[in-house]
């Protein structure tokens, strides 16, 4: 423990690197959603050459979401096709939007035609006449992107525009039928109402209890860089153990009477009360600092017995790990760097920044063999879905075997690798 | 009637990992109680490597150690609480100061409380680091660092002292403090056996030595009775030479 505390620069990356983590990756991803919905921040520009009903149906839309801001003009001048084009190219701007002209006329010529064509086929109109002509050219409403602009957020867009498009098709197609069926029946009273949604969608998060656990960047980022945290400590762990095996300890401990496992398991001990601190400044800095930048204050969930014992598998497996690495690394070198990237590896593969579901399939199997994939599912059992001990139990029990077999890695391979006796 | 050993070893052979040949062949030994054996020999000649087996890092490839009545082969962790071993190497840990390593090594020999903290205490002001036990053992002199690493393996009062080169690359005044005090617990019926580089001191210090070479005993006797067997030769040093030759060695 004195060995730990004597190491500043590695408690500073044990336990500040994860807090700033936490801060500002809650930062980003909760005032960049919030961007999308509050904050008018990102500057679409929009060319409408279509200077008709869907072109202004397009822009409202844009406008009315409170998600974009709508630029329709450059330095006094309204917007062209080819200056919106350039500004993305530049990098000034990330999407232009451009209605070509004619878009409205087309979809109009193509909604009545196809409204004619469907009463023909019951006798309204002139079925010989509608059949013979054709559906007029589909227009392109193109989208300019930047480079840069995330996939999630340019399918988000373009859902955006055609959500807007369909519901304003839908309802020209409605009018068009009442206007087409008036014109063949003068008896037909059109409906008032022209038309009523039926969907309506609701957002709700099915938990294991009536808790109130309000899905947020924090409820995600703390536990999610908490279990990074715990995992990094594979690095002063590993040098450790290098550090007292190239400097004489482990010779001297070694010619002591205490078991090579005692010896392990007094590093595990250290190793897991450091790990325990790491969750609780993690916790408390969910709790307390997050809040002082704006962002939602961490809720613990309703069973703190449950994220005791899940604190507890994961700090093992973390550790275990780290003993596993520093013991059969050869130089210290070797532990950092093989350490690191293996963390960082395992965070990727176990869902820690992007959630599982987005990844390939594949990926997706992989992920059910990493530690820290149990870890996170177990603790957003915890944080997220109100869950206790007998649900985080899967997790929980397989993160307990991990231990296990890295310990006994451990001692195995220092048996028959003992370090002295080659 | 002669004593029974303490030390017992029986064609004692280790061969490493791809080597070609055994670091120690059929080394035979016995080392009688309150004696202060010297293992000499040039770099290589499997000084270390029998020190090692005999402190159980690790095993032989064959042959018996038996310590104290006891066989290595199963008694080690018992054999571990009798012996104290000195390093070669400083084995110490450099960010903690001198009081926390004796500490730390004490509690590993079972040492606890006022106990743990009195012996500490005393071997600290018997060694001359009184004034320097709270400082770290990374700004310590070389010699402070070898009298530490020797406190070390003394805590738990041992039968016996194994020390790998307990005085290289050190200063006068520190080499005298440990050699006089290695005297002083050779007194009290502590049996010592020690490796060094240094014939004159070995000559001074030790009861018997044993000269090895390509892991195999050439010579072994009182420092005296080697002398008087070899008169063409002023000392220890003259007939280590000799025996061994004045090939370097790796």
């Amino acid at each position: 423990m004195l060995l730990l505390i004597r190491d500043k620069s590695g408690l500073a990356m044990l336990f500040i690197m994860p807090v700033v983590l936490i801060v500002i990756s809650s930062l980003m991803q909760e005032f960049g959603w919030s961007s999308l919905t509050k904050d008018p921040s990102v500057q679409v520009l929009f060319v409408d050459n279509d200077h008709d009903s869907l072109g202004m149906k397009i822009k409202s839309g844009f406008k009315g979401s409170g998600a974009f801001e709508v630029v329709d003009s450059l330095n006094h001048k309204p917007l062209t096709s080819v200056m919106a084009i350039n500004a993305v190219k530049k990098g000034d701007y990330l999407i232009a939007i451009v209605v070509p002209k004619g878009a409205t006329s087309t979809m109009r010529a193509n909604v009545r035609l196809s409204v004619a064509k469907t009463l023909a086929g019951f006798g309204l109109g002139n079925p010989m006449l509608v059949n013979g002509i054709i559906f007029r050219d589909s227009v392109d409403v193109t989208i300019y992107f930047d480079p840069t602009v995330k996939k999630t957020f340019k399918n988000a867009l373009i859902s955006s525009v055609r959500e807007n498009y369909y519901k304003f098709q839908t309802d020209w197609v409605f009018k068009t039928f009442n206007q087409e069926i008036a014109l063949q029946m003068p008896m037909y009273n059109p409906p008032k109402e022209a038309f009523k949604e039926v969907l309506r969608f609701k957002e709700e998060f099915p938990s294991y209890r009536k808790i109130e656990l309000i899905r947020n960047a924090t409820q995600h980022n703390v536990p999610a860089w908490t279990i990074f945290a715990m995992f990094f400590i594979v690095i002063p762990l590993t040098q450790s153990l290098i550090q007292e095996r190239e400097g004489g300890s482990l010779f001297r401990l070694l010619t002591m009477p205490v078991p090579y496992m005692a010896l392990l398991m007094g590093k595990v001990g250290v190793y897991l009360v450091v790990c325990l601190a790491q969750t609780i400044a993690m916790l408390l800095a969910g709790i307390l600092l997050l809040p002082l930048f704006g962002l939602p204050m961490l809720v613990l969930g309703n069973d703190l017995p449950g994220l005791f014992v899940m604190t507890i598998v994961v700090a093992m497996a973390s550790v275990g790990y780290g003993l596993m690495i520093g013991t059969i690394a050869k130089t210290h070198q070797q532990a950092a760097s093989f350490g690191s990237i293996s963390v960082i590896i395992l965070a990727a593969m176990g869902g820690l920044w992007v959630p599982i579901y987005l990844m390939p399939p594949f990926m997706r199997e992989v992920a059910l063999f990493s530690p820290m994939n149990w870890a996170i599912t177990g603790y957003y059992s915890i944080f997220l879905r109100g869950g206790s001990l007998w649900q985080i139990a899967p997790q929980a029990f397989k993160l307990f075997i991990f231990f296990l077999v890295t310990v006994s890695i451990t001692g195995i391979y220092h048996k028959y690798k003992n370090p002295f006796n080659n | 009637m002669t004593p029974q050993p303490i030390i017992n070893i029986r064609e004692l052979t280790k061969t490493y990992k791809g080597a070609e040949e055994p670091a120690i062949n059929s080394l035979s030994l016995d080392i009688f109680p309150n004696e202060i054996f010297g293992l000499l020999g040039p770099n290589g000649a499997g000084k270390t490597t029998t020190i090692s087996i005999l402190c159980g890092l690790f095993a032989a490839t064959k042959g018996s150690v038996m310590i104290d009545g006891m066989d290595s082969h199963t008694d080690m962790e018992k054999i571990k609480q009798i012996i104290g071993v000195v390093p070669q190497d400083i084995a110490l840990y450099p960010t903690l100061t001198g009081r926390e390593n004796l500490t730390f090594f004490g509690n590993m020999y079972g040492l606890f409380g006022s106990t743990l903290r009195e012996k500490v205490r005393h071997y600290l002001c018997e060694f001359g680091l009184e004034k320097h036990a709270d400082k770290k053992v990374s700004m310590y002199s070389g010699g402070m660092k070898r009298r530490v690493n020797l406190i070390a393996g003394l805590l738990h009062d041992p039968k016996i002292i194994f020390l790998d080169e307990p005085t290289v690359g050190i200063d006068v005044q520190s080499r005298v403090v440990i050699l006089e005090y290695l005297k002083e617990i050779n007194k009290k019926g502590v049996t010592i056996i020690y490796t060094s580089h240094y014939m004159e001191e070995a000559e001074n210090l030790c009861t018997r030595v044993a000269i090895i070479d390509r892991g195999t005993i050439i010579s072994l006797g009182n420092p005296k009775d080697l002398l008087a067997a070899h008169p063409e030769f002023k000392n220890l040093e003259n007939i280590f030479i000799h025996l061994t030759g004045k090939d370097m060695r790796d």
